[in-house]
């Protein structure tokens, strides 16, 4: 059974302005021990749907069921239970707004643990530690006085410390230089071949092509494409996948090539 | 003359923590800066504008910006010279807006108190600006809550170039655009760069926009240039083992690797 | 944070006066020589041995008054600012959780309370409820109430919307966790500077409204009373009235010192400062 089943979603913003339709019948599955990446355009509402499954924007339409549970007949209780135990955990795009100012790394990373009341803290905050490479020295630092790289890990230590069956990750690598991507991105495959199911937002297309069971393109709120990852890269269906695929750089300088536009 | 020459500087709080950081930068070139997480670029880069976290200090060395010694500067000169001389673009673009004002105002006030224009002019200034970033007109009169991490880093990088600065320090200002947004930034800039001479600073952790965007690179780890030149000696013969590494390791999830060669 | 402000050569003036007022307060009434109520043979003498600060016009000892009246002047500060701490911060956090229904009541009546005029509302509900001095103090409270309402409403909103709150509620945290820990201590340093402000008033309104015989009955000595005193016989005693005026600057103009330090040690100022630094290329609004 599916960890996580989306079917139909639609999402409005309301603003002075008018309503913004930012999702469109959005429709996704994620098992246990799956991971799928999402990509598209900067604005296409790929955070929206991950604040959306975690109950912090309110779906106008569809249906949101984590591990079996439709969210949306949740009590303000029963949704704190369920996110009291660990079930899902997010990684937010920005890791200095996501952590409070005033709280020492220590204080952060030990947060998700104490409203558990769990036992053992200082040895999980340790070992987590390690696992994203940071330095035992930091856990006094506030998020203020870290790198930008060194906040981004914090921020994805925070949220596997309570071991969560579902994570979602938005664009958990993108202040990383590469030797420490990569060793972020494989811890993730562990954490993924024990049966965790990941969702895994990011533009950095050979992070994603690398993790990623299956890729879904968000493209103005619409999900254009949802298949292998291997198919996605390789014979990108939609027009923008194309587009997306062709403009991503690369080592080589004489490779440069202008992204044309694409047809309606 | 260069705009910007940084000479063996060192940054320093209870202990040193950027062991003596050169380069010169002049009109229309592009000096990027790669590295380890959290060896020294971001405080580098800080250190040209004059705006170290508290406690930090340049410990040695000197930096020259358009012809003035850094540390003569007053505050006031100091004011005078960002936005219109130097300007930036950092990690976590939300912390430099200000939530309470829209992005539209916050860059039409950068206009008209640099360029000096009256509020109408400051106001269409500011909408072609959005738009030069790709931005749709309807983001003016939005607040920085209401917009996407992409849309933020665009609104940033907006602003900076407002004041037509002839110093840009790009710190990881496209980590959160799409490839395709992220070429048609890096087409503005170098747009700009022609078009106005003017000089980048670029750090980031994706090798191949340095490589495509650099004239000369500094690879920095735990506070020490490791390796210092031309782009294409130091991405296609690296010497310093940690060049290699940061290049092997770029290529292990780069997306050569996945796309099946027909 | 008490050790932070010590460090400032301003907290500590600040902290030192308020001590010593504090004292006089707490001990004042023993060591004043004479009974303050007790008129003795010599009318509206100037300093001697026996009467350092003279005798007022029924030939009371101003020293014994002085120190007798700090009491009722500090403790009346004092309860005046608690009564608008406890009116103003418990609704005005509660404004950003409770709902719009409650969240619209009190900005309403916040604005009410603003429109009023001070001193003509102070004298009315005297009037009203009797004149005594716990009545008086109660009222000014109110009245100085929607001060604490605003700035714990606007550093609770600030807050509440803040991807870090977002972050602890995907934990499962609750509202009081939540408060207790993110919003509390955040709300605490504007708090604590409204406080030290509020308190400087305080004492300013317990002043004037002894001066203008509000709230405590004639005999009963308080700094602004003897004030008032002083101020009647002017021509006999020109100097008296300083000694009093100056008590009562000095303890206010303590109270503003002390607020100043706490927004220095409490971040809040560096905070800014440092986004204004790194805004760089975006001007420093307050600038
Ligand atoms: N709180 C909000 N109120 C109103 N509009 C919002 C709000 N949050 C986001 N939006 C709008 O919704 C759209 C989608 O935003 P979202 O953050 O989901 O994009 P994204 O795909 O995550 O983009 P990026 O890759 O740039 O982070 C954008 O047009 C944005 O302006
Ligand atoms: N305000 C501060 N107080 C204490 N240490 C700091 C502060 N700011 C940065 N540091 C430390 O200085 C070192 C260099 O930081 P810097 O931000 O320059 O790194 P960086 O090269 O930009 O890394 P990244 O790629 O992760 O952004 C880091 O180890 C960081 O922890
Ligand atoms: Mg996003
Ligand atoms: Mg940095």
């Amino acid at each position: 059974m599916s960890l996580l089943e989306i079917t139909d979603l639609d999402v409005h913003y309301r603003r002075r302005t008018g309503r913004l339709h930012v999702l469109r019948s959005v429709s996704l599955s994620l098992s246990p021990g799956e991971t799928v990446g999402v990509i598209g355009e900067t604005g296409s509402g790929k955070s929206t749907l991950a604040r959306t499954i975690l109950g912090l924007v309110k779906a106008s339409a569809g249906r949101i069921a984590i591990d079996g549970t439709d969210v949306a007949s949740l009590k303000p209780r029963q949704w704190r239970e369920l996110r009291r135990r660990g079930v899902v955990q997010y990684v937010f795009q920005d890791p200095l707004r996501s952590l409070d100012p005033d709280l020492t790394v220590l204080d952060s990373l030990a947060e998700p643990l104490r409203i558990q009341g769990a036992a053992g803290i200082r040895d999980k905050i340790l070992k987590i530690l390690a696992r994203v490479r940071l330095d035992e020295a930091l856990l006094d630092r506030l998020p203020g006085e870290l790198s930008g790289g060194q906040r981004q890990r914090v921020a994805v230590a925070r949220a596997l410390i309570t071991e969560p069956r579902l994570v979602l990750l938005d664009e958990p690598v993108s202040a990383l230089d590469s030797a420490n991507r990569v060793q972020v991105l494989e811890l993730l495959k562990e954490l993924r071949d024990a049966g965790t199911a990941l969702l895994f937002i990011s533009h950095d297309l050979g992070s994603v092509a690398g993790i990623a069971d299956r890729i879904a393109v968000l493209y103005e709120g619409e999900i254009v494409e949802d298949r292998p990852s291997a198919d996605v890269i390789n014979a990108p269906v939609h027009p923008y996948t194309r587009k997306l695929i062709r403009s991503v750089p690369t080592l080589r300088r004489a490779d440069r090539r202008t992204p044309e536009g694409i047809p309606a | 003359m260069s705009l910007l020459a940084l000479r063996d500087v060192k940054i320093a709080y209870d202990r040193e923590i950027v062991h003596g950081v050169s380069f010169t930068l002049e009109p229309g070139a592009v000096v990027g800066i790669v590295g380890e997480s959290g060896s020294g670029k971001t405080l580098t880069c800080r250190a040209a504008l004059g705006i170290l976290p508290e406690h930090f200090r340049i410990s040695g060395g000197s930096i020259e910006l358009d012809g003035h010694d850094v540390a003569s500067l007053t505050p006031k000169q100091w004011t005078a010279l960002r936005g219109s001389t130097i300007s930036a673009v950092f990690q976590d673009p939300a912390s430099y807006l200000n939530p309470s004002l829209t992005i539209g105002s916050q860059v039409a006030e950068v206009v008209r108190v640099k360029l000096g224009l009256g509020r109408r002019a400051a106001r269409l200034r500011a909408v072609e600006l959005l738009a030069s970033v790709r931005l749709p007109a309807a983001v003016y009169k939005q607040y920085p809550h209401e917009l996407s991490g992409g849309m933020l880093q665009r609104s940033l990088i907006a602003a900076a170039i407002a004041a037509q600065p002839k110093v840009l320090i790009a710190d990881e200002a496209t980590t959160a655009l799409d490839v395709t947004v992220q070429a048609e930034i890096l087409d503005l800039l170098a747009e700009l760069r022609e078009s106005t001479g003017l000089a980048l600073v670029v750090v980031s952790h994706d090798l191949a926009v340095v490589a495509q965007f650099c004239d000369e690179v500094l690879v920095m780890r735990d506070g020490t240039v490791v390796e210092q030149g031309p782009v294409e000696k130091i991405l296609y013969q690296p010497e310093h083992e940690y060049t290699r590494l940061l290049i092997e390791e770029h290529e292990s999830y780069g997306l050569e690797r996945y796309l099946v060669t027909s | 944070m008490f050790r932070r402000i010590l460090t400032l050569p301003t907290g500590r003036i600040a902290v030192g006066i308020i001590a010593f007022i504090a004292l006089l307060a707490v001990a004042g009434p023993f060591l004043a020589p004479y009974d303050p109520l007790e008129g003795g043979a010599e009318i509206l003498a100037g300093p001697s041995g026996a009467h350092w600060l003279g005798t007022d016009y029924l030939g009371r000892d101003v020293l014994s008054r002085l120190l007798d009246g700090s009491r009722v002047s500090v403790l009346g500060s004092i309860q005046v600012s608690l009564v608008a701490l406890v009116a103003g911060v418990i609704p005005g956090i509660l404004s950003v959780y409770l709902g719009s229904v409650f969240e619209w009541v009190t900005l309403r009546l916040a604005d009410t309370l603003i429109a009023l005029p001070f001193l003509v509302f102070a004298v009315a509900v005297t009037a009203l409820l009797g004149n005594g001095i716990p009545q008086a103090m109660f009222t000014v409270g109110i009245m100085i109430s929607p001060l604490f309402f605003r700035v714990s409403r606007a550093a609770t909103l600030s807050v509440a919307r803040s991807q870090y709150v977002e972050a602890a509620l995907i934990s499962g945290a609750s509202v009081g966790w939540v408060v207790r820990k993110h919003v509390w201590v955040k709300v605490l340093p504007p708090i604590a500077v409204a406080l030290a402000n509020t308190a400087g008033i305080g004492f300013v309104v317990v002043s004037s409204l002894t001066f203008l015989g509000i709230g405590v009955q004639p005999p009963a000595p308080t700094w602004g009373g003897v004030l008032a005193a002083d101020l009647g016989y002017l021509s006999f005693r020109p100097w008296a009235p300083l000694v009093p005026t100056f008590l009562i600057m000095a303890t206010v103009w303590a109270c503003n010192l002390l607020a100043d330090a706490i927004r220095d040690v409490s971040g809040e100022a560096g905070r800014a400062l440092l986004l204004n630094r790194g805004r760089g290329h975006v001007p420093a609004r307050t600038a």
